[in-house]
């Protein structure tokens, strides 16, 4: 194995149009067409002059027109009209599962790093302290802050509602959220998760991840038996939740109240790990790896593609080649390809 | 040394409304930046990289109406033929500093990210005239590429004028010769976000001088339009694969 | 950077494994993958240009001036600017520090001398543009690659000038400019000397810590290699250089031998690797980006 690899700078998308050319005459042409079709707009460019459209985000309104306030691609959903930018920070949005850590233990709320502009909130009053749901949250609750949650600790939760300044509210009131453990952290760009009904999701080789829709990623050795079937079984019952209902309710689908009561004890702010064998601790760093490879490679990041990624890679019987460009695009190709095997 | 001959030539061979070679790119260091830009403007080489809107660290920064522009601008001790140590805090620097706060907070929407700071760093690894208007074209560009929303493009370029006769977008020679001018066009108007005049110029030529400068402008917005579609479109092309 | 105790024990458990478990799954012996591009900058003598996947990235420049000899302490000078510290920071004047001692105590010398009274002077301008670890090994293999990449003028007037006044003159064709490797005497090698930082936890030791790795470091070992082999001074240190690390302690001395058997075997290969990016680069092809 090399002990160092140094490479000449390429620019990705200057080879991008000659692979293309070279790989396939006929799909280029389909390629060139579908991007002159979506051109992007930049700004100051004018979108619209019609008045029927409402100014949405990525836009301004000057003189009876409507411009666009940043380069991207026009996004038109029934009435509104809104540019969504190339690249940017990551927007929270009422739902999203996230993961964040928190940078400041303030009066009754904690701050917490999600990625976004501004940092999120977390209220004391969104959390499950020890105790259960139903207990009132005391003065005391406010003195011991740091001993549920202190500066640098990682938690996953929901984003409950965002403040009219765009900042985001986060709650934790749901057995699937609160404090991590047992496993490590990276950061992937938040325009490449694929936003879908779970985020959690348990992999092959006993390892669990949580990809926040903000790019944070979490993975971790899966819980204990019992908890990763009860953790199906929730799927099932969120499925069929959703479902049924129209609309949001924080914390669908989530455990029945009784059991989070006596899950709720001091334990969900523990700091101390579980034992974790290093087979899963290898098994750990391999995820780890394919997961920057797709990221890498600009592919979007779903359960399947971490598995097949997974499956591609373990004909590397070293991870830590894995780190090589070469092997996060051969990574990647096999990805592409193994989809399109299956249509 | 002859800046501008009778037959109509500059000292690098240019006519006097030609631009030096402009070259940009976009999205140069998408790991460590929010929004990074590279441009060559001649031989003056600036990189751009951009954080934010983000949460401020000091209180301080922090606006509840708007969002807070912080440049900060390094020049490479290299950056000039004769190597020269410069102190962050010189007067000039400082100078500049303030002239592109001042011009950015105006195109770029700030009210829209309340209590956030952008933080703009600004290296510039060579020089030959025109810092002011190629780090202005290097922070619109990075402010794009962080997907900040502002009105237009900030396209900026330099002028000067030789006895009579207006020239475009001067080198380091002809910009200590001659009075010259920075202005910065918001896009493919006529006004201007920014203007700098460091010395004496007759009133009654500026309006050509302005003039050849906002062509220019309008020029270099076009140039960097093309970088921005381009890089958008390659973009956009990966995600529909 | 702050991590939770709990990431914070996850990752010293798997570190102080044997063999260590890193979170990218590197061997402790192992690199993380650079780009380089060398002589980029076309008024610098010499330049490289060295990037980390993560975005860490690091400009170095050359410049060469005559000096007469008389008048100046040293002829190399470093002058290291980190983005996002000052100046006069303690971070900044360390790693100014510990460069300049570095090159000023093992470089040929001999090469830049010119007459009996001028000589070349080297002026080396590090830019730290962005960093997550602790930038010196980033910083001292750039500088190799400037280094190795610097041509200086032919110099066309007389070497003696003992006797007689005279200005050095140099021939004003680049194509006759010397690289500085070609200046050094015919039987020994120019290999500037580079610094490898090692992380201790445990009994092992880390090649090129990263960031994370470096909040859980049981400490941090500073060590050079010139001309094949370690050299003094060596030195410790605590990597996570902006927030505290709460398992740093003494390291047993065994580690230092140790360190000094992992650098014989591993260092000709990362030299080798360096010099292999020079062969291959060509300046006249794209541009830096």
């Amino acid at each position: 194995m090399s002990v160092i690899s140094i490479t000449r700078p390429t620019n990705v998308y200057d080879d991008e149009p000659s692979d293309i050319e070279m790989s396939d005459v006929e799909e280029s042409g389909e390629l060139k067409k579908e991007s002159a079709g979506e051109s992007i707009v930049t700004p100051g460019e004018l979108v619209t002059d019609d008045p029927v459209w409402m100014k949405g985000h990525g836009t301004y309104f000057l003189h009876d027109q409507t411009y666009s306030s940043v380069a991207g691609s026009v996004s038109r959903v029934n009435r509104l009209l809104s540019v969504i930018p190339l690249r940017g920070r990551y927007q929270a949005e009422t739902g999203d599962h996230v993961v964040g850590r928190i940078t400041e233990v303030g009066p009754k709320r904690w701050k917490v790093d999600i990625g976004c502009k501004q940092d999120a909130v977390l209220m004391l009053g969104s959390v499950n302290l020890p105790g259960g749901v139903l207990r009132r949250k005391s003065e005391s609750d406010e003195l011991q802050m740091r001993n549920f949650l202190k500066e640098g600790d990682l938690l996953n939760a929901e984003v409950q509602s965002i403040f009219s300044n765009g900042s985001a509210s986060l709650h934790t009131r749901s057995l699937k959220y609160g404090k991590l453990r047992n496993g490590i952290f990276l950061k992937v760009p938040s325009s490449l998760v694929v936003k879908s009904k779970n985020h959690s999701y348990n992999l092959p080789g006993n390892v669990s991840v949580i990809v926040g829709v903000n790019g944070y990623v979490w993975l971790s050795k899966s819980k204990q038996g019992a908890s990763s079937t009860t953790s199906a079984t929730t799927n099932k019952a969120q499925a069929a939740f959703d479902s049924s209902s129209s609309g949001y309710n924080p914390g669908q689908g989530s455990v029945s109240i009784t059991r989070l009561e006596e899950e709720s004890s001091w334990e969900i702010y523990s700091d101390k790990n579980e034992s974790i064998s290093n087979s899963v601790r290898h098994t750990i760093t391999r995820y780890y790896n394919v997961i920057k490879a797709l990221a890498f490679g600009e592919l979007g990041i779903t359960e399947q593609r971490i598995i097949m990624g997974y499956e591609a890679s373990l004909a590397y019987e070293d991870v830590g080649s894995l780190i090589d460009k070469e092997a996060m695009e051969s990574i990647c190709q096999d990805v592409i390809n193994s989809e399109k095997m299956r249509g | 040394m002859e800046l501008y001959s009778p037959e109509g030539l500059r000292i690098d061979g240019r006519r006097w409304n030609e631009l030096r070679k402009f070259e940009c790119r976009i999205n140069t260091h998408p790991n460590s930046s929010d929004g990074s830009s590279f441009i060559e403007q001649g031989n003056t080489k600036v990189i751009c990289m951009v954080q934010g809107p983000m949460e401020p660290v000091l209180r301080s920064q922090s606006n509840p109406n708007q969002a807070n522009i912080e440049i900060s601008i390094t020049i490479a001790n290299f950056s000039t033929t004769e190597r020269k140590k410069r102190l962050k805090n010189e007067k000039r620097l400082v100078e500049l500093k303030a002239t592109l706060e001042r011009t950015f907070e105006q195109s770029v929407m700030c009210k829209l990210y309340p209590r956030t700071v952008i933080q703009v760093n600004i290296h510039v690894l060579a020089q030959d005239g025109g810092l002011l208007a190629g780090i202005t074209n290097a922070i619109t560009l990075g402010l794009i590429d962080a997907g900040i929303a502002m009105y237009d493009y900030v396209s900026s370029i330099s002028a000067g004028l030789y006895d009579t006769t207006p020239l475009l977008d001067l080198n380091t020679l002809e910009e200590n010769d001659m009075s010259t001018l920075t202005i910065g066009v918001i896009g493919k108007s006529e006004k201007l976000a920014l203007l700098l005049l460091e010395d004496k110029m007759p009133l009654d030529r500026l309006e050509s001088v302005l003039a050849i400068g906002i062509a220019g402008g309008h020029r270099i917005r076009d140039l960097m339009d093309e970088e921005v579609r381009r890089h958008g479109n390659l973009r956009l092309s990966k995600v529909n694969v | 950077m702050i991590l939770s105790p709990a990431e914070r024990s996850y990752l010293y458990d798997s570190l102080i494994q044997k063999p260590p478990i890193r979170p990218d799954s590197r061997s402790g012996h192992q690199f993380r993958p650079l780009e380089a591009k060398t002589a980029f900058l076309p008024s610098s003598n010499g330049s490289a240009r060295i990037r980390l996947m993560d975005g860490s990235e690091c400009i170095v420049s050359v410049k060469a001036k005559v000096v007469l000899k008389s008048q100046e302490s040293s002829l190399i000078e470093c002058d290291i600017d980190v983005s996002g510290n000052r100046d006069d920071s303690n971070f900044v004047s360390i790693l100014k520090f510990n460069l300049t001692n570095l090159l000023c105590q093992n470089f040929p010398m001999d090469v830049l001398q010119l007459t009996s009274k001028y000589s070349y002077k080297l002026f080396i301008d590090c830019l730290v543009i962005s960093h997550t670890s602790y930038p010196l090994t980033l910083l001292s293999l750039a500088t190799y690659l400037a280094l190795k990449t610097t041509r200086l003028p032919l110099l066309v007037s007389d070497v003696d000038d003992s006797e007689v006044e005279e200005q050095p003159t140099f021939s004003d064709d680049w194509d006759k400019s010397k690289y500085l490797k070609e200046m050094v005497s015919s039987n020994s090698k120019f290999q500037p000397p580079i610094f490898i930082t090692l992380g201790v936890v445990g009994d092992n030791l880390l090649f090129d810590p990263s960031t994370e790795e470096e909040q859980v470091l049981e400490n941090g070992l500073i060590l050079s290699w010139y001309n094949n082999k370690v050299i003094t001074p060596i030195s410790n240190i605590n990597l996570a250089s902006n927030s505290n690390n709460s398992n740093f302690k003494g390291m047993d001395p065994i580690l230092i031998s140790k360190s000094l058997a992992l650098l014989k075997k591993y260092c000709g290969e990362i030299v080798d690797a360096l010099d292999g990016i020079i062969e291959h680069d060509d300046a006249t092809e794209g541009g830096i980006f």
